[in-house]
């Protein structure tokens, strides 16, 4: 589970109630940096094969029905 | 139909003509020198910085006052020029209006630039494009900080005239046959960052009016000393400049809006989500000045509210993406260089509106704080979407403006070179910063993996500085000696003819 983020990372500074706020810190990094590129992954991923498969220069692509239909 | 090359002018009819496309022009040319003149200067940063210690720059005081003309001058002189170009240009002829509202205010605005650009260059200024007190109050040496006031106030008026000559032509002057919702949406990011402007710019122009009033010693607004508080002018800076990143950005997507449709050969997907988050950036831009300033001490409760303001503009950018990919696919999409600086655009935003996400989590902005992850993030934005939308756009109206086409394949040049030296630049400073090396230092400690990065980081700018250099020889070469366009269909997409109609250069009046 990545969410949702502990934000009492912030508030806890009672006496005797340890943190170690490096560590902490680094973990939500590393968690969000997860979030980030596995998004980013998939959006990039999805725009590099657009770019291969949509060019004008793929064997498969064909004019656009707004083409076709003149409306272009 | 009468091309400008068959027709030329003398220079002096374009310097003191108020119309619109020859207003953009000056706009445009001082827009690319100030971009090669704020380059060098980042390239001679980069240099600096290949090894530890003092290569070629003598003392620290120097090192600040190049970074702080590199990023005033990119910012202030290059980018927002270039869209106030663009906007000049099109603007009238999307709305189907003759010229800017106020043709004469629109000149105005534009010969407040080079006065500006004259002060900033020539005071060189050293308290960074932030001008942060109470160093810009008690320390920072004039007259250079006093003429790098002067010089912003210049640009901020001229930016508040511009603003107001765009809202009043796309609002007041359109075609009345042309509801709102139906003008393209390049008018739009015009119309809605000349509304953040118009918001946002008073701040700051009172902001520096007190810093003046503060050097002059006849107030204290800043000045600790005098019971006056710093973190005040930071939240007043914040107010303007983190609205004014979506004056930057919301153009440049616009300029995107133009170019995908036409090469992928298909209508844009969605008109009304583009309209809408457009709008809905020029709203949320305002609930996240305050992420700039997590270390300054603010409460819990003040960091969760601009956290949250910060994060809430993450839907609107992926509507952006979300209607660029939807509208690439199904398409037949023809690589031609604007094409391929804007799909490159897209790829960098979003990395880089990532970044921005991890970075808006309070705890981890303690770790990244004025460390170069900062640099490479704002880095990212600036040049991987701004300046890549920017470029696009340039390549694109080339024949509009010149009548001439460029060489397309020093353009892709261009783009390839860019496009890699952005990621090795960029991306390596997000590194860095995690490593530890803070930003704005002139000299660090030889530790191998800041050295290592820093070397790559500075190869990377090398590659951008000759892919720049390629461009330049492109634009002033083709703009001579290019082949004549075809100004129906430039790049040979087929279809009805859609380029900007080169006729609607109505006659000077």
């Amino acid at each position: 589970m990545i969410c949702p983020i502990n934000f009492s990372l912030a508030l806890d500074d009672d006496p005797g109630k340890y943190i170690n706020r490096k560590a902490e810190v680094w973990n939500l990094f590393y968690r969000m940096m997860t979030v980030a590129f596995v998004i980013g992954s998939v959006v990039s991923g999805t725009l590099i094969w657009l770019v291969w498969r949509f060019r004008e220069s793929n064997n498969n692509a064909k004019k656009t029905k707004y083409e076709e239909q003149g409306k272009w | 139909m009468t091309l400008e090359i068959q027709k030329p002018r003398p220079i002096w009819q374009i310097m003191f003509s108020t119309h619109h496309t020859d207003v953009g022009l000056l706009y445009l040319i001082t827009s690319l020198a100030a971009l090669f003149m704020g380059g060098t200067l980042a390239l001679a940063i980069r240099l600096e910085l290949f090894l530890p210690g003092s290569q070629f720059i003598s003392d620290s005081m120097t090192f600040n006052r190049m970074f702080t003309v590199h990023g005033t001058t990119l910012i202030f002189l290059f980018i927002l020029p270039f869209a106030s170009a663009v906007g000049n240009y099109f603007v009238p002829i999307m709305v189907r209006y003759k010229d800017m509202a106020y043709p004469k205010l629109n000149a105005i605005a534009y010969w407040m630039i080079p006065p500006a650009f004259a002060l900033i260059w020539l005071g060189f200024a050293d308290f960074t494009w932030n001008a942060y007190a109470p160093y810009s109050v008690t320390r920072a040496p004039g007259p250079a900080a006093d003429m790098w006031i002067f010089g912003l106030k210049l640009l901020g008026i001229s930016s508040i005239l511009g603003a107001i000559n765009f809202i009043v032509t796309i609002l007041k002057c359109k075609h009345p046959d042309l509801p709102l919702s139906k003008i393209p949406l390049l008018a739009w990011s015009y119309l809605t960052s000349s509304l953040i402007m118009l918001v946002a710019m008073p701040t700051f122009a009172a902001a520096l009016l007190m810093l003046l009033t503060d050097r002059l010693g006849l107030s204290g607004f800043f000045n600790p000393a005098m019971g006056g508080d710093p973190i005040a002018y930071q939240h007043l800076f914040w107010f303007t400049f983190h609205p004014e990143v979506y004056v930057l950005v919301i153009p440049a997507i616009g300029f995107m809006y133009d170019i995908i449709p036409r090469f992928s050969r298909k209508p844009i997907f969605s008109h009304v989500s583009g309209i809408a988050a457009f709008v809905l950036l020029s709203i949320v831009g305002f609930a996240s000045w305050a992420h700039h300033m997590y270390a300054t001490g603010m409460s819990f409760t003040e960091k969760t509210v601009f956290m949250i303001g910060t994060l809430s503009a993450v839907p609107a950018s992926a509507m952006h993406v979300f209607n660029f990919l939807a509208t690439m696919w199904g398409g037949r999409i023809k690589f031609a260089t604007p094409m391929m600086w804007a799909v490159g655009g897209i790829a960098l935003f979003f990395s880089a509106g990532a970044g921005g996400v991890v970075n808006s989590a309070m705890p981890l902005d303690f770790m990244t704080h004025d460390s170069y992850w900062v640099v490479g993030h704002f880095h990212l934005f600036v040049m991987g979407t701004i300046a890549f939308g920017s470029f696009g756009f340039l390549y694109y109206i080339f024949p509009y403006v010149t009548g001439r086409m460029y060489n397309e394949k020093l353009g892709k040049i261009h783009f390839v070179m860019s496009f890699i030296g952005t990621i090795m630049v960029f991306f390596t400073q997000h590194i860095l910063g995690l490593y530890g090396m803070p930003r704005r230092v002139f000299d660090y400690p030889p530790i191998p993996e800041w050295i290592a990065m820093n070397q790559f980081i500075t190869i990377g700018a090398m590659i951008i500085g000759v892919g720049m250099v390629i461009f330049l020889i492109n634009i002033v070469y083709s703009s001579g000696k290019g082949k004549e366009a075809d100004m129906g269909d430039p790049w040979g997409v087929g279809g009805e003819k859609y380029y900007y109609p080169y006729q609607s250069k109505t006659p000077h009046h």
